[in-house]
């Protein structure tokens, strides 16, 4: 086999190409993952991090309910150090109706769930921020778990078995022998050379861009972009997850999340041109703290750090161009059998929380195509970092008296945290605790060329300061590492665009203090 | 307790207005919560070109040493920035061009200061770089001897901007000590220049009699019939601070000067009209590095510098500093702001 | 909308815009690198702690608990109530048998009392001092305040009735110091306060305010002793008295300590207590009258204790010993002494304590005044076993520069 030549290439570095992407490294065949941009720039990276039990959907769509289910206790075990067992509370509010929870709970259980209806008072006492008006609360097994890690981690093992990853690399065309793809055009976006790579598989993981990218393949995937917008809150007000024990609708979760918690989301149609760049309109913002301080009364007085919006792929259950069988099942579409374009296989539909799932079925596929008949083992290994399940534990057996910074780390990399057991611990983000070892150990083995990437498998900048002390620390690490200042001067003016972009939607109070003290610091004090 | 002013704030502005009132004989208490924007000061007075006479005999007699030459200086990431008025610190240079040959000294272990984007932009500007880092020993001969052992054939060294909180005796000490010109160079914030020259400030303000209530707050005033009676503050509760006149130099929104909500913009302590736009979304550009459309809001004032309420004028209240915004384009930015402010603040009080 | 008003945090350690300038005026993060300081220790930590109490970090207890992070803080952060907060909730550690005995102010003040000669002689015993670093973890460097045999308690009891004639009452909060240590303190305060025309009355009872238990990991113990005080501090407030102070401490404690530490709601009586200093002040102020002796001469330096520097009423004191003719007075550059209460004591923070202290005793010698001034007892016992120099309560030089 050629250098450019694999068994698999898969389009897209969100969670479910990544999954695949792992998921076909462990059965032995030769893959190469190609992204855009960066891992989890798209829906991977902005949704609740929510590790659904599957509650949301057990009256409406009891077969997503079930699958949620099933993978929630399966990255429970394979990706411990991603995931927070929270539990989640179902509460129904003095408008709401309180004849609903029995529907609720009836079609939990039957989906497997484990929903147990606790006294309101006991609801109040297990989570202290929860509205203390509720009349009603179901206790489920949800959870919370960090999508970028998750993401990143699957990567790493798929690295650390053979796979290959072009980061910041747009695929312009597909290579065509006849009816079949054969391999795909790319260019680097840095760098500007152009690349064939050839595979007699490509899988479609492009969430979605999915979209377009089956249409430069000349077949149609009826997606729809609904737009979800968020927010982030400054600390964690809460501990379990809290949802409205009603048909689901907007701004509903409330799911604590490291050391921050988010609430969301909206869901708004809006055309494909605005999916790379979808901003967060003040009317949104205004319904998610009004809702949000219904789970949580604390809300309306907190700090909120920042503002943002994923894009959801919706897909037509399949075929139907009224696009009005929306199904959030997962889709895998085998192009041969559908539209006669062999080599080509669609994964979307799903979520985050049956990515694991969604990856078995495409590599399934493409094994099936290939001709290699070898089961997936996914469901029982764990991701790199995800050995001991908690983190106190690895933490303990790294550093006698860790640090704040190393305990952080831990928490973050689950094992992974001994390879920076030794290196420089001086701490570069004071927020998030991370320190320039981890950084370090970001740019060489995952691949972060940006600080924009360092975030998003770090932490870094993501705390309260967005950003204002961190960036230009984490900048002249970058710039070391890569050897290039004038780039990283670019760089990062662009992080601090990115983080206020943010910003700006929740502009005041102490979210405007702290982004008047960094614009005045880095044009004025710093020159930047 | 009862003074001629009280001044709330005890930054640039403040402190101007304060030095400027007990020198000429009032007293005067100033009311400062917790330390302030001067601690990021990046050493250049923006707006103020050569310091009026009334300026540099205020630096003059608190030991501050400043120096006026147009130019560029050095900025922190490598950058150059025109600038007139500097702190003896910063050195302003005709051209960026301000030697063949540097060596950049950081110490090890401490972070903000960014040797690889100094050396950068000076080789931009046609001056060969090296690196260097040294442990900080103590004592500032083990520095400075440290530093000259390593030169080699550099005609200028470049340190970072840490030394000498109470006074400048160690700056002085560097540049006369490396067979070198010394450049000193901004680090991230907080400015070392900075702190010392607050605390220059205000120790020379309370040696002329002035009253320094330090980590307190003013929270609310009793005005009757547009004029300030008392202000009342954290610390001193049922103790009003009674004047004949107030000045409000309570900076903008990092300072809580100003204060936003998502509907609004207000003054905290007297509800002072404020200029801004209803419109929230007229509050931003959504480009981090254009000039914020929110840091130009401020208290309205008329010619006197006078505060509104609701459109009357509180004729012993006055304005100074960045409260104001950009609402006084003729005070300019910054610390020119804060200066020049002042010393209008000033002269309106002992206007006859 | 109504709800967009109440977005502004009221959570007070989100205000915290990460600006560093508390870790500036941090004096124990300049001596002892255990401690991560204000900053990581309060609105940073808080959030970590907030994720996960396993974040909760031993050394926070290198904090002094002096508050000159929340003095310098421009956000108004309680920083250190953050850091000490935290302790409460999450050191679940038993305080040492020497903790306990330090903390224990007035329990210790009972036994010692009808033996001081003997308590003295022995603490002042080098072998017994080393005995106390040995066993205990009390440094062996430290002088020990003396007890003195008769209780201010039991002075003034005696006294009551000529106390209750006179036309205007205020109760004193003498606190353990004056009680046990220096009763000479209180009789000043009677002295200066008769003069003026006001009668002293004891509280109903008082306890130790209780803050050398909340350093030292007895927040429970604390809190009946806030209860205790803020019941018997109430009797004194409905009866229409000021309460008056004479240690910084202690009234800091119970105004601020109470409520934002333990969590104990002193709203009814907070506003009533005062230092006497301030209480003084104000009477000469509205035009009461205190006759000094016309030859008085004293060259005196004010320290202003952390306490009152975090009160803001060190400008009271400085103000009425200006009023004193004849009192020739420096005011120091505010620095903390390194004692804060106990913390000095205790072997481990002996070092941190006299390197944070250098600052304000080299300031002293160079000062060299007859004696400081200083609002506090515990910096009173450092200085003076640091420097040598006298330390007098500015009520005592009151007393002093007034005619008997």
């Amino acid at each position: 086999m050629k250098q450019n030549e694999f068994d698999v290439i898969i389009l897209g570095g969100g969670i479910t190409g990544a999954g695949t992407h792992r998921d076909c490294c462990l059965r032995g065949l030769r893959s190469l993952l190609i992204e855009k941009k960066d891992i989890a720039t798209g829906a991977t990276g902005r949704n609740h991090g929510l590790l659904h039990s599957g509650a949301r959907y057990a009256v409406n769509d009891p077969e997503s309910a079930e699958e949620c289910i099933r993978e929630n206790m399966i990255l429970r075990r394979i990706a411990a150090h991603c995931v927070e067992e929270t539990d989640g509370l179902f509460i129904t509010l003095p408008d709401d109706d309180l004849g609903y929870q029995k529907t609720f709970v009836d079609a939990c259980r039957k989906a497997g769930i484990d929903a147990q209806i606790i006294d309101p008072e006991l609801a109040r006492r297990l989570e202290p921020s929860v509205n203390p008006a509720l009349i009603g609360a179901v206790k489920v097994p949800d959870g919370a778990v960090d999508p970028f890690r998750l993401c990143a981690a699957n990567m790493l093992d798929a690295q650390l078995h053979g796979g290959q990853v072009r980061l910041g690399t747009e695929v312009t065309g597909f290579i065509r022998e006849g009816d079949r793809i054969v391999g795909v055009h790319t260019v680097d976006r840095r760098t500007g050379e152009n690349a064939d790579y050839y595979a007699p598989v490509t899988v479609n993981a492009g969430g979605i861009w999915g979209h377009g990218i089956a249409a430069m393949a000349g077949v149609e995937v009826g997606m729809y972009p609904a737009k979800g917008a968020l927010l982030i809150f400054a600390h964690r007000v809460n501990n379990y997850v809290i949802n409205r024990c009603r048909k689901p609708s907007n701004a509903d979760i409330l799911v604590p999340g490291d050391t921050v918690c988010i609430i969301g989301t909206t869901s708004t149609r809006i055309p494909f041109e605005e999916c790379d760049d979808v901003a967060v309109t003040p009317d949104e913002v205004d319904l998610l703290i009004t809702e949000g301080a219904q789970l949580a009364p604390a809300l309306s007085s907190t700090r909120i750090l920042r503002a943002y919006a994923g894009v959801r792929p919706l897909v037509s259950a399949d075929n139907d161009p009224t696009g009005r069988s929306i199904s959030r099942g997962i889709v895998c579409l085998d192009h041969a059998q559908r539209d006669g374009l062999e080599g080509f296989v669609t994964i979307t539909g799903g979520k985050l929380m049956t990515y694991r799932l969604m990856a078995e079925q495409a590599t399934d596929a493409v094994c099936r195509m290939i001709g290699v008949y070898k089961a997936s083992y996914t469901e029982n290994t764990p991701i790199p970092g995800s050995q001991v399940k908690s983190y106190e534990e690895v933490a303990g057996k790294i550093w006698e008296k860790p640090s704040a910074a190393q305990k952080s780390a831990a928490s973050r990399m689950g094992t992974r945290a001994a390879d920076i057991s030794e290196g420089d611990a001086s701490v570069i983000c004071e927020c998030e605790e991370v320190s320039a070892a981890e950084l370090k150990l970001a740019i060489d083995r995952l691949s972060a060329s940006t600080l924009t990437d360092l975030r998003r498998r770090t932490r870094v900048g993501m705390g309260t300061c967005q950003g204002q002390f961190c960036a230009c620390r984490a900048a002249g690490l970058l710039a070391e590492a890569h050897g290039c200042v004038e780039k990283e001067r670019r760089d990062l003016a662009d992080f601090l665009q990115e983080r206020w972009k943010g910003n700006f939607p929740i502009g005041w109070g102490d979210t405007l203090r702290e982004a008047e003290f960094t614009q005045w610091t880095y044009k004025h004090v710093l020159g930047l | 307790m009862r003074f001629d002013c009280v001044i709330t704030g005890g930054g640039l502005a403040g402190l101007i207005a304060g030095i400027s009132l007990q020198k000429e004989g009032r007293s005067t208490a100033i009311v400062s919560t917790g330390q302030n924007a001067m601690h990021f000061f990046s050493g250049t007075f923006e707006s103020v070109k050569e310091a009026p006479a009334r300026l540099a005999e205020i630096f003059e007699a608190a030991g501050i040493k400043v120096h006026y030459s147009a130019g560029v200086r050095l900025m922190p990431m490598g950058t150059f920035r025109e600038a007139e008025l500097a702190l003896g610190d910063v050195d302003i240079f005709p051209s960026e061009r301000f030697a063949s040959k540097a060596l950049i000294v950081s110490f090890r272990g401490e972070q903000g200061f960014f040797t690889g984007f100094l050396a950068d932009g000076l080789e931009k500007a046609g001056i060969a770089c090296r690196l260097a880092a040294i442990d900080r020993s103590s004592g500032i001969k083990k520095i400075a001897a440290a530093v000259s052992g390593l030169l080699d054939g550099e005609d200028a060294v470049v340190l970072p901007q840490v030394f000498g909180q109470k006074d400048s005796a160690d700056v002085e000490y560097l540049r006369e000590a490396i067979p070198a010109k010394v450049v000193f160079a901004g680090t991230q914030p907080p400015s070392v220049p900075g702190i010392r020259t607050q605390m220059q400030l205000k120790d020379y303000y309370i040696s002329l009699g002035g009253t320094f209530l330090q980590g307190d707050e003013v929270t609310g005033a009793h005005v009757h019939d547009g004029v300030v009676h008392s202000v009342v503050t954290r610390n001193l509760d049922s103790h009003y601070l009674e004047a004949d006149c107030f000045v409000l130099a309570s900076g903008g929104f990092f300072s809580k000067g100003l204060l936003a909500t998502p509907t609004s913009v207000v003054e905290p302590v007297f509800g002072l009209d404020v200029d801004y736009p209803a419109d929230r979304s007229e509050w931003y550009d959504p480009s981090f590095a254009a000039d914020q459309p929110y840091m130009r809001f401020g208290v309205k004032t008329d010619v006197a510098l006078h505060p509104m309420i609701a459109g009357e004028s509180v004729r012993n209240l006055y304005v100074a500093g960045s409260i104001l915004g950009a609402t006084r384009p003729e005070f300019g930015t910054g610390a020119g702001l804060a200066i020049r402010s002042a010393f209008a603040v000033v002269d309106s009080i002992l206007k006859p | 909308m109504s709800y967009q008003e109440k977005t502004i945090s009221n959570h007070n350690f989100e205000e915290c815009t990460k600006c560093t300038i508390c870790t500036l005026y941090c004096p124990v993060m300049k001596v002892n690198p255990l401690y991560p300081g204000p900053k990581q220790a309060g609105p940073d930590g808080e959030r970590l702690r907030l994720k996960n109490p396993w974040f909760f970090n031993y050394a926070l207890k290198y904090c002094m608990n002096c508050k000159r992070c929340e003095v310098s803080c421009p956000s108004g952060v309680g920083v250190a109530d953050l850091i000490q907060s935290a302790r409460i909730k999450y050191d679940k550690s038993a305080p040492k048998l020497r903790d306990r005995m330090l903390a224990s102010t007035d329990f210790m003040g009972k036994l010692a009392r009808p033996v001081a000669p003997l308590v003295n002689f022995g603490t002042s015993l080098g072998i017994t001092k080393t005995a106390l670093d040995w066993t205990l973890g009390i440094d062996h460097r430290r002088s020990f305040p003396k007890y003195s045999g008769r209780s201010f308690e039991s002075w003034l009891k005696k006294h009551a009735s000529k106390q209750a004639a006179f036309p205007e009452q205020v109760a004193y909060f003498h606190g353990c110091y004056v009680n046990y240590n220096n009763p000479q303190l209180g009789k000043d305060l009677v002295k200066v306060l008769n003069a003026l025309g006001i009668g002293v009355q004891l509280l109903d009872g008082e306890k130790c305010c209780g803050i050398a238990m909340i350093t030292n990991g007895m927040s429970a113990q604390a809190t009946k002793h806030a209860k205790h005080n803020v019941a018997v501090l109430g009797k004194a407030v409905d009866a229409g008295l000021k309460v008056v102070a004479t240690s910084s401490t202690c009234a800091f404690t119970m105004r601020d300590e109470y409520r934002s530490l333990l969590g104990v709601d002193n709203s009814a009586v907070r506003d009533s207590i005062l230092m006497a200093t301030r209480y003084i002040y104000e009477k000469l102020e509205n035009g009461a009258k205190l006759r000094f002796k016309p030859d008085f001469h004293l060259k005196a330096a004010y320290h202003t204790p952390c306490h009152m520097e975090k009160m803001g009423w060190g400008v009271f004191t400085e103000r009425l010993l200006r009023m004193i003719p004849g009192l020739e007075l420096t005011v120091l550059d505010s620095a903390c002494c390194g004692i804060a209460g106990t913390y000095g004591f205790k072997k481990e923070n002996y070092a941190s304590s006299q390197a944070i202290g250098e600052e304000l005793f080299k300031h002293i010698r160079e000062a060299d005044p007859e004696v400081v001034a200083c609002d506090c007892e515990t910096c009173k016992w450092q200085i003076e076993m640091s420097t040598g120099y006298t330390v007098m309560n500015p009520i005592s030089i009151l007393a002093e520069a007034i005619e008997d």
